[in-house]
């Protein structure tokens, strides 16, 4: 019986475990009590790790698709085919691109991202989950000046005030929850800011209520508080902060509550305060300034680069980090440096040996909606995307759509060319947890038919397009990567005695904190007086990791079957109110359009708030637009 | 000691469309052509394998009082079922079974038997009725009563027309809403209850159906005097290996899948969740 | 029959063992954890070690146990059970995971016995230590499965210092040791005196408050636990499943056909009544809708009289497992302790 030592698939915890394998197959999960993370304890995705892989509907050949059926063909064939056609159309001035992914690994996402830059002489990077973290990110670096975390998951449990906004952490994030009920138990407080009151928010100290697009208004009242009360640190502010005075002024007549003031002086009080956040729904960059304002009170209250405190962006796939790291963007290169950014560009371009393209790229939707050419690697855009099945549309209309994946995922079967890539728990390769940890993957077991390790099948294609990438290894990747970028070559210690040898990405430079106020939306109106929010920003039912394992996939596979026509949810007062019960169909519009869908009645459901759950989304398009709320009107039908 | 997982193959010799979700599959076992190894009560319930799709338990809608016919009722609700309906004849299925407790016949004879069913729910007292039928003589009164939401969704249609031409047991049935052409009862199956008198002390009563439909004709009988042991019904749960072993269908320290399917409303009160 | 062997003997009993057997011990991993690994040679057996969290019942049930090999052919199938029944010791367990084993076993022998289960633990034996020295999250002496076992096991080893006290308790312990009788002796009075003297120490150090299973299980048993309180339990709880997944005495399962070239072999994964989805039936209907409910479900079976009836054992075996992998802060002694006291956190 194998038992190897790897790194969790599924959310940017960063936990590690042992798959277990027999003759060859998997079997199981063991938990390990050395793993810094883990430390003995996993989620339920944890310790079914292994059924994906080992149930799942496994690409095993590569596929080239001919009058419209996908059969099978050497990989010399596939391989030779996929160069010969993008060739083609970037010889004849089609636009071409590459999309990365949060699932797949570092040295996969870099090859994709050299492939692109230095093979296609392309911006066009990208992976579909960036636009829905893209905000807490930009936020964070237009305060902070670092796009990632300063904190460590592991501090968590001995803060004395934990403020977590949005994200029901318990689903999304279990090890980062465990880890605040580890410090309530300790005596923390926890704050939570919210529109549903999760599990998290039952155990919260306070919960502070607000409707979806409008934790602006907490945010900037938590602000306020700190600085009506002269809660601030003084030397934080003094010494490494700007913009406190225009702070100041802006915030002059921000509505503050008794509650609010409660939570500042929590927050502010705590010798180490953890600010956790999930991406806030709101339209336009109003997500972005939430995340600023967030940052802002981690500033003021000292807390922002202190250790034992600070930001912890709540990410939802493993490798959400990693992707960003390695440049999977349009307009960011490996380090998540800007494409335009000299120094950079001028280290890659020596790098690579080749010139490399400035002009900003496509971001996924755009680059998916008018390309000609798209290699994807490992993502299925359709149920990634906030536009849904309307990518699914976009992508059937592509010239030419090569995906690289271990899975049978929907985009597979409408794909021109499809290379059989081995899954997490046979390949070798490194995965950036939300905390800024870089650890391993390592293959358990082989990976069937002639499916090929992502990075090995990436460096053949850089190869036919004269982009040198002899590697022997995923370590050999990897190697490159920490001159590609700096950040993953500044490592400190490993992590003493536990064999797990994961790293930290480095820091980078110190500089002032730009503190930022975000802005308070008014969304409803007497006419569309309730707010359509869609709740959360993946759809775990649709990942291939769950949605193949027998245990996991049960509860998205029995909610998908109940509700064939969509599905939206409401508290009981506004259902009561509007004559509604369990399964009736509502009428919602809003001044993008309207939609008819069942109903459903949540007890946890702040009044005025409509959620569709983000597997849902599709049977409210017209209503949301292209945003992740709007306000609408609600009626009976 | 058993190979308690390993399904006898069996083929599926006619397939009878009751409802357009809803068919009546006729088994017959591959290599033991008598079947005779096969013993079953009514109310027992067996777990089919449809290769590829896993296994589901069905209760067996036929009577053991005909020897080597093996008939289920299977609604289409998910993958499993969807398959099993694209089968035909010929096609191979699994059989592991019987299990269960089965309705207690013995304990029927000389009684009244009442019958009450909704929807889905009469495939499992559908054995029973034809085991007491095929030994009319050992018992009371029988009466059926039966419910769907419409017309459409009756199931034995044939033999419903079938019983209610004879002349030893009483049958009524409604829908929910009549269609065209309906000249019968209109009204839940409650409604029926008007229509009879069954005498609580000498009867027996078989509920079967949705939950709604049982809460509201077991409080009907409950109020008539009959007392709970006497009110008789078959809970559902999600159930597995059939054995009691995987915990599945665990209610307290009971098991759907041994101490029921099969309970009378006492036991159904004690049952501790 | 009681023996003693010297310590310097064990490497020659071992190397016999392998002669015929697989040997499964618990071994330091490469990442520091110990586990449970076969081995090839008696000096990778840990002696000192804390208890691995991966329970041994790995080996009598496997994570994704193969059961039946279905195999097609056009329109016709065969079916075939999958037979386990390779000889393999477990070597140096504790006495908790040794009862466990029992445990299982029983479950699985129960009418109708299940010949999958059985034909692989009839050919495992289980040669377990003593502790003499508690393990600090263990509460065994509540469950009458250790520190120091009286009966259920194939061989009992006591260390008694230079040399071990090896009790034999079946017919495979006799076979383990006919190999080298050389090796065992006899034990002498007072070696089994100081067996029992170790004993009454090693069931010294568990404290008073230790122990407040029964009265838990008498309130269990009675539905005298407060919904309230297992409303409130529950919000500590992130439905892992670990609890479930690493007791030695859970073995939920679910049954699925694997999908193999000419075929499928169907499969037994291990399940959690911890899981929404466990009691969630085809219509959607979930009698264990709300994760309290599944608390109560759970400790139902592991703690109350009707199970303990028909059991004859308690379904816990005081491993303290649960405490160890549980990712919120509802393990056993937490919820026992909270439901004597009848509050949570207060």
């Amino acid at each position: 019986m194998l038992s190897i030592p790897t790194t969790c698939p599924f959310c940017a915890c960063g936990c590690g475990f042992y798959l277990l394998a027999n003759k060859g197959q998997l079997v199981g999960v063991a938990p390990s009590e050395t793993h810094a993370i883990s430390a003995g304890r996993l989620c339920a995705r944890g310790w079914s790790a292994h059924e994906a892989a080992l149930w799942g509907d496994r690409l095993r050949r590569p596929l080239l698709q001919h009058n419209g059926t996908l059969g099978p063909a050497s990989w010399v064939e596939a391989l030779d085919h996929v160069a010969g056609r993008i060739r083609n159309l970037i010889d004849t001035g089609k636009s071409v691109g590459i999309l990365g992914s949060p699932r797949a690994t570092n040295e996969e996402n870099y090859l994709a991202g050299k492939l692109a830059r230095a093979g296609f002489q392309t911006n066009n990077v990208d992976f579909c989950f960036h636009s829905l973290c893209r905000p807490l990110f930009e936020g964070f670096e237009e305060v902070s000046g670092q796009y990632s975390p300063c904190m460590r998951l592991n501090d968590i449990e001995s803060c004395q005030t934990i403020l977590l906004l949005e994200g029901d952490l318990a689903k999304t994030h279990p090890q980062a929850a465990s880890s605040v009920m580890r410090a309530l138990e300790s005596g923390a407080h926890l704050i939570t800011i919210g529109y549903i009151r999760t599990q998290m928010a039952r155990l919260s100290s306070l919960h502070l209520r607000t409707t979806p697009g409008n934790e602006g208004a907490v945010l900037n009242g938590l602000v306020a508080s700190v600085l009506h009360l002269g809660l601030e640190d003084p030397t934080s502010v003094a010494v490494h902060c700007e913009g406190y005075d225009a702070l100041r002024r802006e915030l002059a007549t921000a509505k503050m509550t008794e509650e609010m003031h409660q939570a500042a002086a929590c927050i502010a009080r705590a010798k180490q305060t953890a600010f956790l956040m999930a991406p806030t729904s709101g339209q336009g960059d109003q997500p972005r300034k939430d995340a600023a304002a967030l940052a802002t009170l981690a500033a003021i209250t000292g807390h922002l680069d202190k250790p034992g405190s600070g930001l912890l962006p709540l990410l939802a796939r493993s490798n959400v980090q990693g992707a960003c790291d390695m440049g999977v963007a349009p307009d960011r290169l490996p380090g998540y440096e800007p494409c335009d950014g000299g120094q950079c560009r001028h280290r890659l371009q020596e790098l690579w040996g080749k010139e490399l393209p400035s002009a900003r790229g496509l971001d996924a939707e755009t680059l998916l909606q008018s390309v000609s050419g798209v290699i994807i690697l490992a993502d299925d855009p359709p149920s990634v995307l906030a536009m849904g099945q309307r990518a699914m549309a976009a992508m059937a209309k592509i010239e030419f759509l090569v995906v690289l994946d271990a899975f049978v995922t929907p985009t597979v079967t409408i794909s021109h060319v499809a290379l059989p890539i081995a899954s997490f728990a046979e390949t070798d390769g490194t995965l950036t947890s939300m905390e800024g940890r870089v650890q391993g993957l390592r293959g358990t077991t082989d990976p069937p038919g002639e499916a090929r390790p992502g990075w090995q099948v990436l460096a053949e294609l850089c190869t036919r397009f004269q982009v040198d990438a002899s590697y022997g290894s995923a370590s050999d990747v990897r190697r490159e990567i920490a001159q590609a970028a700096p950040r993953y070559a500044r490592t400190e210690q490993p992590e003493s005695g536990d064999g797990w040898g994961g790293t930290w990405v480095g820091d980078s430079d110190k500089r002032k904190f730009r503190l930022s106020a975000t802005r308070v939306a008014a969304l409803t109106s007497a006419e569309c007086p309730h707010v359509l929010a869609r709740e959360g920003t993946y759809d775990w039912g649709r990942d291939p990791l769950v949605s193949f394992s027998p245990t996991l996939s049960r509860d998205y596979q029995s909610q998908r079957k109940l509700f064939l026509n969509g599905l939206v949810e409401i508290c009981k007062q506004d259902a009561d109110r509007l004559g509604l019960r369990a399964g009736w169909l509502v009428r919602l519009t809003s001044v993008h359009g309207d939609a008819v869908v069942p109903v459903r009645v949540r007890m946890d459901l702040e009044p005025g708030v409509i959620l569709v759950p983000y597997a849902f989304r599709d049977h409210v398009a017209s209503v949301l637009g292209t945003d992740s709320i709007a306000a609408v009107k609600v009626e009976q039908t | 000691m058993n190979d308690v997982f390993l399904p006898d193959i069996a083929c599926l010799e006619k397939v009878r469309d009751e409802t357009p979700d809803t068919k009546t599959f006729t088994l017959r076992f591959r290599d033991r052509q008598d079947g005779n190894h096969f013993h079953f009560l009514p109310g027992q319930f067996l777990e089919l394998s449809v290769f590829g799709y896993g296994e589901a338990p069905f209760c067996i809608a036929s009577s053991p009082t005909r020897c080597g016919v093996l008939e289920t009722t299977v609604r289409r609700t998910g993958q499993l079922t969807d398959q099993l309906h694209r089968l035909g004849n010929g096609d191979e299925v699994g059989i592991r079974g019987p299990f269960g407790n089965g309705f207690d016949v013995e304990a029927a004879r000389g009684k009244d038997l009442l019958f009450v069913a909704g929807g889905i729910g009469l495939p499992p007292l559908r054995s029973l009725i034809w085991n007491v039928l095929d030994e009319r003589e050992h018992f009371g009164k029988v009466t059926v009563l039966y419910g769907a939401r419409t017309p459409a969704d009756l199931v034995y249609k044939d033999e419903l027309k079938e019983w209610g031409e004879r002349s030893d047991m009483e049958v009524l049935v409604t829908v929910d809403s009549a269609g065209p052409g309906w000249t019968g009862n209109v009204g839940v199956v409650a409604v029926l209850f008007k229509k009879i008198m069954p005498h609580p002390d000498s009867t027996l009563a078989y509920v079967c159906g949705p939950p709604i439909m049982i809460r509201a004709v077991v409080q009907d009988l409950l109020t008539r005097g009959f007392q709970e042991e006497k009110v008789i019904s078959t809970l559902e749960r999600m159930m597995q290996c059939g054995i009691g072993k995987c915990n599945h269908c665990a209610i307290g320290h009971r098991y759907v899948c041994r101490d029921g399917p099969v309970f009378n409303y006492r036991e159904i009160a004690e049952l501790v969740e | 029959m009681v023996f003693t062997i010297e310590k310097q003997g064990i490497a020659r009993w071992l190397e016999k063992l392998l002669e015929t057997s697989a040997l499964i011990a618990p071994v330091r991993g490469p990442c520091g954890d110990v586990v449970f690994s076969t081995i090839r040679s008696p000096d990778q057996v840990l002696w000192n070690f804390g208890n691995p969290l991966h329970p041994p019942k790995q080996f009598v049930l496997p994570q994704t146990d193969p059961i039946v090999a279905i195999k097609r052919n056009g329109q016709r199938h065969e079916v075939e059970p999958i037979h386990d029944d390779a000889p393999r010791i477990l070597f140096n367990l504790r006495n908790c995971d040794a009862k466990g084993i029992t445990f299982l076993t029983q479950m699985h022998a129960m009418e109708p016995a299940d010949a999958s289960y059985l034909r692989r633990s009839n050919s495992i034996t289980v040669i377990s230590l003593a502790c003499n020295t508690p393990c600090p999250q263990g509460f065994c002496v509540c469950t009458d499965s250790g520190p120091f076992l009286s009966s259920g096991y194939d061989i009992q080893l006591t260390d008694l210092g230079e040399k071990y006290l090896a009790e034999v308790g079946s017919e495979k312990g006799e076979a383990a040791i006919s190999g080298v009788v050389n090796l065992f002796r006899t034990a002498t009075g007072s070696e089994v005196a100081q067996r029992k003297t170790l004993e009454v120490k090693a069931r010294s150090h568990f404290g008073e408050e230790t122990c407040h299973f029964a009265s838990a299980m008498r309130r269990i048993s009675t539905g005298r636990v407060q919904d309230a309180l297992w409303d409130k339990m529950s919000d500590w709880c992130l439905e892992c499943g670990a609890c479930t997944l690493a007791c030695p005495t859970c073995y939920c399962f679910s049954v699925k056909d694997l999908r193999r070239d000419g075929g499928w072999i169907r499969c037994r994964l291990w399940d959690s009544c911890q899981y929404g989805a466990f009691t969630l039936e085809a219509s959607g209907h979930n009698p264990r809708e709300q994760r309290k409910e599944r608390m109560k479900r759970r400790f139902f079976h592991k703690a109350s009289a009707q199970y303990y009836m028909r059991d004859g054992m308690v379904g816990c075996v005081g491993c303290g497992r649960c405490v160890k992998v549980c990712l919120g802060t509802t393990d056993m002694p937490a919820v026992v302790g909270a439901i004597r006291k009848g509050k949570w956190h207060e």
